[in-house]
């Protein structure tokens, strides 16, 4: 770590995707490649629950 | 004259009449009727029937059985005929799941698991690995038997049909579900894991390396996930001995140090033991200033050293045996968790399912456990990775953690600062009546602790002296398709009621003729649960002892699935959105609960509802009811039933009506349950928004429940949070490379950045 230049790849982040980390039957999973079809799609419908009444 | 028939294959080969007269006989000798004599007369019947129908014509099997069945009718042989049509179809049965039994792995072999959702069917398995692929073929294998010949015909037909779902299928014939360890009781006097004895651990390293190795070793056992009820009170002995050793050592070295002399160790260790006998007490982190005072006078008595100066000397190696011990149970706790992370069990195949239950233990070593393993959560895996597992369950009890000068509060809001970070812990709450009925203060096993996936076992009708959580877990459950019960009655409230009834009949019968089995089963079947006595009673057994008594302290649960889209289709929409329909919702799920406890009475058992985690079944039913029924609005038109009691997730609704209208359910589902709220990125990064949704969660009663919000992390640049297209640290988009000029950057700003990157 002392020198940036001679660890960092020339192409640093190439093809690299992001993690996404959610919940499913009360486990994490790390990325939702694992998951069935049916809680992907469950997954995608989840809507956000607003903290005042009106949301 | 028939020559040849056709097999169900295709392939033409010689007709023999013997051997039709030998199945016939095979028949008659079931049923006690008829001899060889008669056989041979109806297999003769046979033949000129045949010749009769077509005589130049090749039968097939199909065709010669046919015959033969009506051929046993007119000769008066009613009952053989019966068990000869019995006979045939479960030959077609294990014919068919033989066929597809080979087709399934043949998609285990050959296919992607990308593309194969079969193959994904357990999030926690990967499909595409040597071990995974064995475990899902073993499966497959050991279902289609289980279906053959364990089931009774209209339990096979209830599971095959989708009217029901047999949990955990796979391990019918062979174990339990789960258990709550007792991490006290399993290090007390040393352990076996069935593959080496483990002597008692002497510090908190070592008692964070067993409490992984028991739930590997359990994992072994059992085909459920695996969970410690009392993490804090258990660890809180090694965090005491740890700091007992410490503070010896440093007392030690100060001595040493001021006195210019070496090797006073064992006249130090001595003097403590001494003080400690006087007393009556040990080392502990608390301050007691009656055992530091004898300490003090016993030095100046042994060593040339006044007391003024042996106070310091005493205060200051009190302050570094904190400080290490504390150093020390972070790195014990950071061990546990990256430990847990990477094990393997099952063949290989699988990451433990693993929870620890803590947040109660008010004692100085308990507060420096939950503290620690709250500070190894939120740090995350070696490059800031969000922990997968164990899962961790915050107890919430009031007077011990929830208010403001209670002696674990400060703990508690540092749960919810971790939990808004990275998803856990979740919380299970003691004040809701439910659990509160359990709860005596002063004893640790009263204390609700929950499996993470929400199985609860608390109450106990087979020994109403053990209501206790500990050493005791769910033997097997099964759940019902409500929505199809509802499709069914057309509208109808009686018929549906009726349907139910008679399908939690059916479930019922069909845990009993499970638990038979399980109870046939020994303790050398379970070397770590049973042969180490980690299960209630099992340490009152020998060897070679069955299970059946002890087994009785588990629990039997009857599951469900789709109230909403249940309600829907009885009374046109569902709970979320009506307060009459949240009334139905009641009462229906009341009725399921009444059902349990009269089973529970009547057989002396536990059996108790669930409120099912569904993962593969979440689309198994509904696939097969839209084949039926069609897609239905609000009913069968998605992927998936909605879980349990929920409100459906694509609801838009706020997260107070949620779980004010969720929480009635948690007090019926006694077998588990647990209810979600999620909230954006930016709510779930304000604490104090954070803690109004757990507290709001307490005060309404819910028994167990967790928090979801996107933790999303750019390996690249290890920022964690929500990232949407671009990230907002290094301001990269997913797949793209990243300037090293600006690593250099981002490195000063950020020092914690972890040192990867790239290739992984």
């Amino acid at each position: 770590m002392s020198n940036v230049n001679e660890n960092v790849n020339e192409k640093l982040g190439e093809g690299v995707g992001f993690e996404r980390i959610r919940r499913i039957t009360g486990y994490l999973v790390g990325t939702m490649d694992k998951w069935n079809d049916a809680k992907r799609a469950e997954e995608r419908d989840r809507v956000k629950h607003g903290l005042s009444d009106n949301d | 004259m028939i020559r040849s028939i056709t097999k169900r294959d295709g392939r033409v080969v010689l007709y023999d009449q013997n051997k039709i007269a030998a199945a016939i006989l095979k028949a008659m000798e079931a049923t006690g009727a008829g001899d060889a004599s008669d056989a041979a007369r109806v297999a003769n019947a046979v033949q000129s029937d045949l010749e009769h129908r077509g005589p130049d014509q090749i039968p097939s099997i199909e065709m010669i059985q046919d015959t033969v069945e009506r051929q046993l009718m007119n000769h008066g042989f009613g009952e053989t005929a019966k068990a000869y049509i019995l006979y045939r179809a479960n030959r077609t049965r294990a014919r068919e799941a033989g066929t597809s039994l080979m087709k399934t792995i043949d998609e285990i072999t050959n296919i992607d698991a990308r593309i194969s959702d079969m193959k994904r069917d357990n999030a926690n398995i990967d499909g595409n690995t040597a071990m995974g692929s064995m475990l899902q073929i073993g499966a497959a294998g050991a279902k289609a038997y289980n279906e053959m010949y364990l089931l009774r015909p209209e339990h096979a037909k209830a599971y095959r049909e989708g009217d029901i779902h047999i949990h955990d299928f796979d391990f019918y014939s062979l174990t339990t579900t789960c258990c709550q360890i007792d991490i006290l009781k399993l290090f007390h006097g040393g352990f076996s894991t069935g593959h080496g004895f483990l002597r008692e651990p002497q510090g908190i390293q070592s008692y964070a390396a067993l409490a992984a190795i028991a739930i590997q070793s359990n994992q072994n056992d059992q085909h459920g996930g695996q969970s410690i009820p009392n993490f804090d009170y258990g660890m809180a002995e090694g965090v005491a001995k740890t700091y007992r050793k410490t503070l010896i050592r440093m007392i030690t070295e100060a001595l040493e140090d001021k006195l210019d002399r070496d090797g006073l160790k064992d006249q130090v260790k001595e003097l403590i033991q001494d003080v400690e006998q006087t007393l009556g007490v040990t080392a502990r982190l608390e301050n007691a200033p009656n055992f530091d005072k004898a300490v003090i006078s016993m030095i100046c008595a042994e060593f040339p050293i006044q007391p003024e100066a042996a106070g310091k000397l005493l205060t200051r190696a009190r302050k570094r045996a904190y400080d290490s011990t504390d150093r020390e149970t972070y790195q014990a706790m950071e061990g546990f968790v990256h430990n847990l992370n990477t094990m393997h069990s099952r063949a290989g195949a699988q990451t433990p399912f693993s929870s620890i239950n803590y947040g109660t233990d008010t004692s100085p070593e308990g507060r420096m456990v939950i503290r620690n393993i709250l500070l190894a959560l939120d740090a995350g895996l070696g490059h800031g990775e969000t922990c997968i597992f164990p899962i961790h369950i915050v107890k919430v009890k009031e007077g011990v953690n929830y208010n403001p000068g209670d002696p674990n509060y400060d703990l508690f809001r540092l749960s919810c600062k971790v939990s808004a970070r990275r998803l856990f812990p979740n919380y299970v709450f003691l004040d809701s009546p439910f659990n509160l009925q359990y709860y005596k203060p002063g004893h640790p096993e009263t204390e609700v602790a929950t499996m993470g996936c929400r199985t609860r076992v608390m109450g106990n009708v087979y020994d109403p002296e053990r209501q206790i959580a500990y050493s005791r877990g769910n033997l097997s459950f099964t759940s019902i398709n409500l929505p199809r019960l509802a499709l069914e009655s057309q509208g109808d409230e009686k018929r549906f009621y009726q349907k139910l009834t008679e399908m939690m009949e059916l479930v019922a019968q069909q845990l009993l003729d499970r638990f038979e089995i399980q109870a046939s089963k020994h303790v050398y079947n379970y070397p770590f649960l049973m042969g180490q006595g980690v299960w209630l009673d099992s340490d009152k057994l020998n060897l070679q002892d069955n299970l059946r008594e002890i087994l009785k302290h588990g629990t039997l649960s009857i599951g469900f699935i789709g109230l909403a889209e249940t309600l829907t289709a009885l009374y046109g929409h569902h709970h979320g959105e009506s307060p009459e329909m949240q009334e139905k919702g009641l009462q229906l799920v009341g009725f399921m609960r009444d059902f349990c406890d009269r089973k529970s009475q009547e057989m002396k058992m536990n059996f108790t509802l669930l409120a099912t985690p569904a993962e593969g079944l979440s689309g198994r039913f509904i696939r097969m009811d839209q084949k039926r029924y069609g897609r239905i609005s609000g009913i069968t038109d998605r992927e998936y039933y909605t879980n349990s009691f929920h409100i459906p997730v694509w609801y838009p609704i706020s997260a107070y009506s949620k779980i004010q209208l969720e929480a009635p359910y948690h007090a019926l589902c006694n077998a588990g349950h647990i209810s979600y709220v999620e909230l954006d990125g930016d709510t779930a990064k304000n604490v104090e928004a954070f803690e109004a949704v757990v507290r709001c969660m307490h005060d309404a009663g819910i028994g167990y429940g967790s928090i979801n919000h996107p933790v999303d992390r750019d390996p690249v640049c290890g920022y964690v949070g929500v990232i949407g297209d671009v990230c907002p640290r290094c301001g990269r988009r997913e797949g793209e490379m990243i300037d090293p000029k600006r690593v250099m950057e981002l490195k000063k700003q950020y020092p914690e950045m972890p040192a990867f990157q790239g290739i992984e």
